[in-house]
C-alpha cells in the first residue's frame, strides 16, 4: 500500500507553506509532447506545473549535489522526487559525506512501465532514506534479473579478443562530452581525474586509447557506487551502452563482496575500505 | 529539362567516384546513434532519418585530431607538422542546415590566423545536400530565416521525386556543376519537368529580430534570466558538441616530457574547466553564465564580428540534452517577454 499522488502533492505543499524546504525537487512537462523534465519549485503557486507519470525516469538525485542548488538551499530542507534507485543515491551520498540525509524529504514513487506515458505509478511510503532499508533489501536479494543480464551472459561468453572488439568498437563512438559523469548523481568530484593534469593521468583526447581510459575509469570508479538509474546512458549522445559496464560491475560486487550499493546511508564503499583480516595482503 | 538520380544508380555513383580516387561520406546509423561517416556501399545510406545525430562539422574538425609531433633534445626543439593526406571527398546525403553551418564556421577558421585542417578539408569536400521534406519538433531552421531547401553551403542541392525513386539534381556551384558533369550518364535526363516533394513546412518559432534586440540591449548581460532558464543545465557540453557551428577547441600536448604529439580536441564553452583559471579562479563561475556566454557568442559576439548568427537551426541541441533543455526555449523566451 503506498501513498496516492494527492497525498504527495498535499504534503509538498504543506512542506512549502511552513517553510520547512526550501525548494521541491520534482517533475514538469517538458519542451514536446513525451518529456519531462525536471523542476524546481520555491512557491505554492508554482506547484500545479508539477507532473508524475511513467516518462518521469531521470534520477532527480544528481540535482542534489549541484553546486549552484546547493547553495539556494540556504541551510533548509529539499524535498524531492525519488524512485528506489534515486533514494539508493540519496545513501550513497550521505555515506561518502556529501549530503546530510536528515536534510532531504523523500516523495517515493515508483513507475510499473517505466518509459511509458500510461505507465501506471505507485507512490511509496517513508519520507527518510531509512524508511526504505526492507524495500532496499528486497532488490538485493532480487539480484540482477533482467534483459540487460542477458545480455551480460553474452558477452562473457565471447572470447576476450571478441569482447575488447566488442568495446572498442563502442567506445570509438566516444566524444568524450563526459555527458555520463554530468548527470550521474554519484559524480559529484568538484574536480575529476580526467580534469587533473599535473599529472595528466587519463589521455584528454577522445582517440582509441583516450576514450577506452575514460570509460574503464568511469566503470570503475562507479563500481559499488552505482545505482543503476540509468541517467547516463540516457544522456550518452554516442548511444554507448553504458549500462551494461555498470550492472556487470554490479554484479560482481554483489558477488564478491555482498555489496549493494545504496543499501545504507551509512555503508561503507566497497573500494575504498578494507579490513585488517582481509586475507589479501597488498593493501597493508 | 531536368536531372534525375536515381536511388538504384548510387552504387555505380560510389564506384565511379571511388575509381576515381575519391572518398564518398554521407548519413549512417547503427541501433543506437546515426552520423555522417564513410560510405562504401549504397545500403549503408541512412536517407530517412531527420538528420544525424552527429553533426557535419565532424568531418572537417574531428573531434581530435593530431597537429604536429615534437622532440625535444639537448640543445633543439624539432618539431614535425602533421600533414593531413589530399583526399577528394564528396559528402552525398548532406541535410541543408549542416550545409549552412560550414559556410558559418568558415569566416571564424579564417579570422587571423588561417585553420588549414579545415580549409584543407573544404577544398577537396563536395557537399551534395539533400532538401528535407520532413521535420521534428526541434526542427527551426525557418526561425533562423533559413529554410529546409536552402542552397546556402551545399554544390549540388537534391529534392526527392514525388515517387521516391531518386532526386532532381540542381548544381549550385561550379564544384557542383563539375562533380554532375564528371559523373555524365549517372544522371539521366528528362526532357519533361519532374514533380518532387515539396520542403517540409517547418513552423517558426520565434522571432530572430526580437533575440537580437534583447541580446542588445544593455540590461541582459547582468539579468537574472540566465539562472532562471540554466537551472536545470548540468554542464554536459553535449549540446555544444552535437551543434555544427560550436567550433571551440582546446590544444593538448600527449606525452612524456621530450617527445609527444600536439593535438586539437573539441572543447565547450559549458564546461566549467573552459574558463578555470590556474589559480583557481574562474571568470564564469556558474552555469547560467557558461549558457549566457554559449547564447551571446552565438547570436550577439558572432552576428557583431562575422555578420552571421552562429546557429543554424538543426535543433540538435534541444533534440539531444539530457534535461531537456537546449538553445530553443532560450530564443523563444527571449523573443517574448523573458530576460526583463
Ligand atoms: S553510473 Fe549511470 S546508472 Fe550508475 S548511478 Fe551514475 S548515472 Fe546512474
Ligand atoms: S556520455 Fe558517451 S560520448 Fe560522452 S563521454 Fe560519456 S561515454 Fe563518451
Ligand atoms: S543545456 Fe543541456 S546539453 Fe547543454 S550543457 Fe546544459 S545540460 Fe548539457
Ligand atoms: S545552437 Fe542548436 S539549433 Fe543552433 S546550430 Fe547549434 S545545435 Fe543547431
Amino acid at each position: 500500500m503506498g501513498n496516492t499522488l494527492e497525498e504527495h502533492i498535499k504534503r509538498t505543499r504543506q512542506l512549502l507553506e511552513c517553510g520547512e524546504v526550501a525548494m521541491v525537487i520534482g517533475y514538469e512537462r517538458g519542451s514536446v509532447e513525451n518529456r519531462r523534465r525536471a523542476t524546481f519549485v520555491k512557491e505554492v503557486s508554482e506547484l500545479e506545473r508539477m507532473v508524475l507519470d511513467g516518462l518521469c525516469c531521470e534520477n532527480l538525485a544528481n540535482y542534489l549535489v549541484r553546486e549552484e542548488l546547493l547553495r539556494s538551499f540556504d541551510g533548509k530542507k529539499v524535498a524531492i522526487f525519488l524512485t528506489t534507485a534515486g533514494v539508493r543515491s540519496v545513501n550513497i551520498l550521505a555515506a561518502e559525506g556529501q549530503i546530510n540525509p536528515d536534510c532531504v524529504i523523500i516523495l517515493g514513487f515508483e513507475a510499473e512501465k517505466p518509459g511509458e506515458l500510461d505507465s501506471a505509478i505507485k507512490m511509496l511510503d517513508g519520507e527518510h532514506v531509512d524508511h526504505y532499508a526492507d524495500s532496499i533489501q528486497q532488490l538485493k536479494s532480487r539480484g540482477f534479473v533482467n534483459d540487460r543480464a542477458q545480455v551480460i551472459v553474452k558477452l562473457e561468453m565471447m572470447s576476450a579478443e571478441e569482447r575488447f572488439a566488442f568495446w572498442r568498437e563502442q567506445f570509438s563512438r566516444c566524444v568524450k562530452c563526459y555527458a555520463c559523469r554530468q548527470v550521474c548523481p554519484m559524480c559529484y568530484c568538484r574536480r575529476c581525474i580526467v580534469d587533473c593534469n599535473q599529472p595528466q593521468w587519463i589521455n584528454a583526447s577522445a582517440h582509441d586509447l583516450g576514450n577506452l581510459e575514460w570509460n574503464l575509469v568511469r566503470a570503475f570508479h562507479l563500481a559499488g557506487r552505482c545505482v543503476g538509474c540509468g541517467n547516463c546512458e540516457q544522456a550518452c549522445p554516442a548511444g554507448i551502452p553504458l549500462m551494461l559496464l555498470n550492472q556487470r560491475m554490479a554484479q560482481e560486487v554483489l558477488k564478491e563482496f555482498n555489496h549493494f550499493a545504496g543499501e545504507s546511508s551509512t555503508q561503507l564503499p566497497v573500494l575504498a575500505d578494507f579490513k585488517k583480516d582481509d586475507p589479501e595482503t597488498f593493501i597493508l | 529539362m531536368a536531372q534525375i538520380l536515381e536511388k538504384n544508380k548510387l552504387d555505380e555513383m560510389i564506384a565511379r567516384l571511388n575509381g576515381d580516387g575519391c572518398e564518398v561520406f554521407g548519413p549512417r546509423k547503427n541501433d543506437t546513434s546515426s552520423w555522417y561517416g564513410k560510405i562504401s556501399r549504397a545500403e549503408e545510406f541512412c536517407f530517412d532519418q531527420i538528420l544525424p545525430d552527429r553533426p557535419l562539422k565532424e568531418l572537417f574538425f574531428p573531434r581530435t585530431e593530431p597537429m604536429m609531433k615534437y622532440e625535444i633534445k639537448k640543445q633543439q626543439v624539432d618539431a614535425e607538422n602533421y600533414v593531413l593526406p589530399k583526399k577528394q571527398r564528396v559528402i552525398f546525403g548532406a541535410r541543408p542546415c549542416d550545409a549552412v553551418s560550414l559556410t558559418i564556421d568558415d569566416a571564424l577558421f579564417a579570422w587571423d590566423a588561417c585553420d588549414e585542417f579545415w580549409f584543407e578539408r573544404r577544398e577537396n569536400s563536395v557537399i551534395v545536400s539533400i532538401a528535407c521534406n520532413k521535420k521534428d519538433d526541434f526542427c527551426m531552421c525557418t526561425s533562423l530565416k533559413s529554410s529546409p531547401d536552402v542552397s546556402t553551403g551545399s554544390d549540388v542541392l537534391l529534392h526527392e521525386l514525388v515517387d521516391s525513386a531518386g532526386w532532381r539534381v540542381s548544381a549550385i556551384t561550379p564544384a557542383g556543376q563539375d562533380f554532375i558533369d564528371k559523373l555524365g550518364d549517372v544522371f539521366s535526363t528528362t526532357s519533361t519537368d519532374v514533380s518532387v516533394k515539396p520542403p517540409a513546412e517547418v513552423p517558426v518559432k520565434f522571432d530572430l529580430d526580437a533575440v537580437i534586440r534583447k541580446l542588445n540591449s544593455p540590461e541582459i548581460f547582468e539579468s537574472d534570466f540566465w539562472k532562471t532558464i540554466s537551472v536545470r543545465c548540468v554542464g554536459c557540453g553535449v549540446c555544444t558538441f552535437v551543434c555544427p557551428t560550436c567550433h571551440c577547441f582546446d590544444i593538448q600536448d600527449e606525452g612524456d616530457v621530450y617527445h609527444g604529439v600536439r593535438r586539437k580536441n573539441w572543447d565547450s564553452c559549458s564546461f566549467a574547466m573552459f574558463t578555470r583559471h590556474a589559480s583557481g579562479h574562474n571568470p564564469r563561475p556558474d552555469q547560467a553564465s557558461r549558457w549566457r556566454q554559449r547564447i551571446m557568442h552565438k547570436f550577439n559576439y558572432y552576428l557583431e564580428r562575422f555578420g552571421q548568427i552562429s546557429c543554424t537551426g538543426c535543433g540538435r541541441c534541444s533534440r539531444v540534452c539530457p534535461v531537456d533543455m537546449g538553445v530553443t526555449q532560450t530564443l523563444v523566451t527571449l523573443s517574448t517577454n523573458g530576460g526583463k
